[in-house]
């Protein structure tokens, strides 16, 4: 228990962030809530109409579903680069003996360029006329059957837009996984390598037990990021050709701010929220209960 | 758990009220003359016109001037020439109550609410009142105009748009420029099988595309068939649109449009005709200082003309009535007109016309003769003199016609038309479906 002015303190340094988050966060959230049952286009007055934007949303809306599996889509591909490619970057990593650090900044190089500047970079790998990087690679190997316009293709385009999101942070993903490797006990490697385990079991048996509950927080961030992505695909696409690379964000962003429809935007909003605290939940539950048995 | 509800039940009060803050606002639309004393200060305008453009140097000057004879004035310009983030913006204030005095915006259904809850001067009045009005050139006024007739917003220049094609390319394919928009399908193959790129499309942007939508309609039913169309009273289902979906599936499958045109922006589409790659650009004469002086590449120059938009076989609109708009308006917002905003745009738009057509653009007035610049080909005053020679009848781009979501979903639906990953009947059905559910309740 801790002396009354200690309390007092604690309280003094909690609630001020409490309550920015409070107003920064929390607040838009109810906002967003109680929007979602009106029908608002930000100049005339408020029409309640009850369920009925999520009714819309979940029974008569195409383009929602269709958001929400390119979504789903977008999310696999970049916890595939991040959490995968980090991983196994970051376990090759381990066994360089030199240069480290700078393999470690060259990772980390395209987390620190801004978002702009990473889709005009795409836009111009992608590009089929004039002929871009990646056409013009396929070409010199002679696979130049395979060159297409990789953003306008509705076959290649969601995947052209998350790589660029899944690229760019996976050397944030190596670093903090690099961390938690380095920090398992080489003494317990090396007995299980003198018992005569093989790098595969030993990565198994110690190094993932040992780097879990940092597992689980990359886990959790990369998802959230990845639920949340918005700026690369708006960039290069907008979210086409079509709805091909359209995800929830964009739609939401669109629906308020082109639609200027901010009943609807908001029940999409609240929706998004529900989907990350879902996953979230769903990532405690499931690799917990790995780590209990 | 019933504070926990008394909170919820407080935050939704707040909320309430802060979005209760965006009604309202209006001042009096109608009187174009407010009395008072002339108080110089700051006024701003949120335009989005491109920066370095004839209209901002103009206007600056203008201001210039203006602050000399009333110290203490000045026109704060804030630009955003993307256009969707301006909307995004100016709609943003908008419900916020914000807008300064004077804004730029189309004649959108949103414009249109403003409008009606007395939000923006009555461009109408205002310019009748300053002496102004009949000044100006009729096509350049009703661009502006809401389906009603009324006007709020000020136009700032005069564009026609044009088929740039390259003389040698359609030579070389051995095809003749098209006479009826019917044409242009096969033209396009010919185009292909000589290895030359049939039009350069800046199909980023999406607006670009959707005036091939509004072209065979404007065609074979006139400018009546968006305003029917866009309320929900006309259907793409019947023969009007039928045909010109059917079109655009033709240009499609006769790869019109360069390979990946829905990613290729602006700089790039240009940059495919200029470089003499494509054969043909749809572009208004905004361009005519990259297309018609002597900026465009050596190589090209002599071989580069224009065609306007051919009729079709049973057109009920004449070869001299096509897209010549005037530009996204200018309105004044109602709430902060005063004497001094009456004054400065008395002044600024007595200036404008000779100052901008100086600068070799078209002027929205008919009172001034555009200058041609000393660098311009032959075609610059080709272009300039073809505003003298207009139709009645404009066709209206759609982007400015649709309510936003049917217009996203036009803009979507048309990509993968005309990239033939859907059919002209499902194109149909969808379109139809978006502008019933969203058309009538957004034009009511």
């Amino acid at each position: 228990m801790l002396p009354s002015r200690s309390r007092l303190s604690v309280l003094v340094f909690l609630i001020p962030p409490l309550a920015l988050y409070c107003i920064a966060v929390l607040f838009p959230i109810l906002q967003s809530l109680f929007l979602s049952f009106f029908e608002w286009d930000g100049i005339s007055d408020l029409q309640f109409v009850g369920v009925e934007n999520y009714v819309h949303m979940f029974t008569g809306d195409t383009v929602f579903w269709r958001a929400f599996f390119n979504a789903l889509g977008y999310l696999f591909i970049c916890l595939v680069l991040q959490l995968g490619g980090g991983l196994v970057v970051a376990s090759l990593l381990t066994s360089l003996r030199r240069g480290r650090e700078f393999v470690k900044t060259l990772y980390l190089l395209p987390a620190v360029i801004s978002t702009v500047a990473i889709a005009f970079l795409f836009a111009r790998i992608y590009s089929s006329d004039p002929v871009g990087l990646l056409n013009q690679v396929l070409q010199w190997v002679g696979l130049g059957d395979l060159a297409r316009p990789w953003l306008s293709d509705v076959n290649t385009v969601l995947a052209a837009v998350s790589i660029p999101e899944g690229w760019r942070f996976t050397g944030l993903y190596v670093l903090i996984i690099y961390a938690a490797l380095i920090a398992v006990p080489a003494e317990l490697e090396e007995a299980a390598r003198l018992d005569g385990a093989n790098a595969w079991r030993i990565f198994t048996k110690i190094r993932f037990p040992y780097i879990r509950p940092v597992w689980i927080t990359t886990v959790i961030m990369a998802t959230t990021y990845a639920l949340r992505g918005f700026d690369i695909p708006y960039l290069l696409t907008n979210g086409g050709p079509g709805q091909s690379s359209e995800l929830l964000t964009t739609y939401m962003y669109k629906t308020a701010f082109t639609s200027t429809n901010y009943g609807y935007a908001s029940s999409i909003s609240v929706f998004i929220v529900v989907e990350c605290l879902v996953a979230v939940g769903l990532i405690f539950v499931l690799l917990r209960r790995k780590a209990d048995a | 758990m019933k504070k926990l509800l008394g909170t919820i039940a407080a935050t939704a009060a707040v909320a309430l009220a802060l979005a209760g803050c965006s009604g309202g606002g209006g001042g009096n639309a109608g009187n174009v003359n407010p009395s008072g004393e002339i108080k110089p200060r700051q006024i701003s305008w949120l335009l989005s016109r491109p920066a370095d453009g004839g209209v901002i140097t103009t206007m600056k000057q203008i201001a210039a001037d203006y602050a000399k004879k009333h110290p203490g004035f000045s026109l704060n310009l804030i630009t955003t020439p993307d256009r969707p983030s301006y909307i995004q913006k100016y709609e943003t204030l908008a419900a916020a109550n914000k807008l300064p005095e004077l804004f730029d915006t189309d004649a959108t259904p949103f414009a249109a609410k403003l409008a009606k809850q007395g939000r923006m001067i009555d461009a109408e009045k205002l310019l009748k009142s300053l002496g102004l009005y009949d000044d100006y050139r009729p096509a350049a006024l009703n661009y502006q105009r809401f389906d009603d007739g009324s006007l709020y917003m000020v136009p700032f220049e005069f564009q026609l748009e044009f088929f740039w094609y390259n003389k040698a390319l359609l030579e070389k394919a051995g095809v003749a420029v098209p006479t009826s928009l019917d044409d242009i399908p096969a033209m396009c193959t010919a185009l292909r099988k000589a290895g030359i790129t049939p039009i350069a499309l800046d199909g980023q942007d999406q607006w670009p595309l959707e005036r091939y939508m509004a072209y065979h309609p404007f065609r074979t039913a006139g400018p009546d068939y968006i305003t029917k169309l866009k309320k929900g009273d006309a259907k793409l289902s019947d023969s009007t649109g039928t045909a010109a979906a059917d079109w655009l599936n033709q240009l499609g499958q006769a790869k019109c449009f360069e390979d990946g045109f829905s990613s290729t922006g602006y700089s790039d589409a240009q940059g495919l005709f200029t470089s003499g790659k494509a054969a043909m650009y749809n572009i208004g004469t905004w361009e005519l200082g990259s297309l018609a002086t002597d900026k465009l590449d050596p190589s090209v120059r002599s071989d580069v003309d224009y065609f306007t938009l051919p009729t079709t076989k049973d057109s009920v609109t004449a070869a001299n009535e096509y897209v010549s708009p005037s530009g996204i308006g200018m309105a004044v917002n109602a709430k902060t007109f005063d004497p001094l905003v009456r004054d400065f745009l008395k002044y600024a738009l007595t200036e404008y016309p000779k100052r901008y057509a100086a600068t070799g653009a078209l002027s929205p007035t008919s009172n001034v003769e555009t200058t041609i610049p000393d660098n311009a080909t032959p075609l610059y005053k080709k272009a300039v003199d073809q505003a003298n020679d207009l139709g009645d009848k404009i066709a209206m781009p759609w982007d400015t016609q649709l309510d936003p979501t049917s217009n996203t979903r036009l803009q979507q639906e048309l990509t993968l038309l005309v990239q033939g990953n859907i059919k002209p009947e499902e194109f149909i059905s969808t379109m139809d479906q978006t502008i019933q559910q969203n058309g009538p309740k957004a034009f009511k």
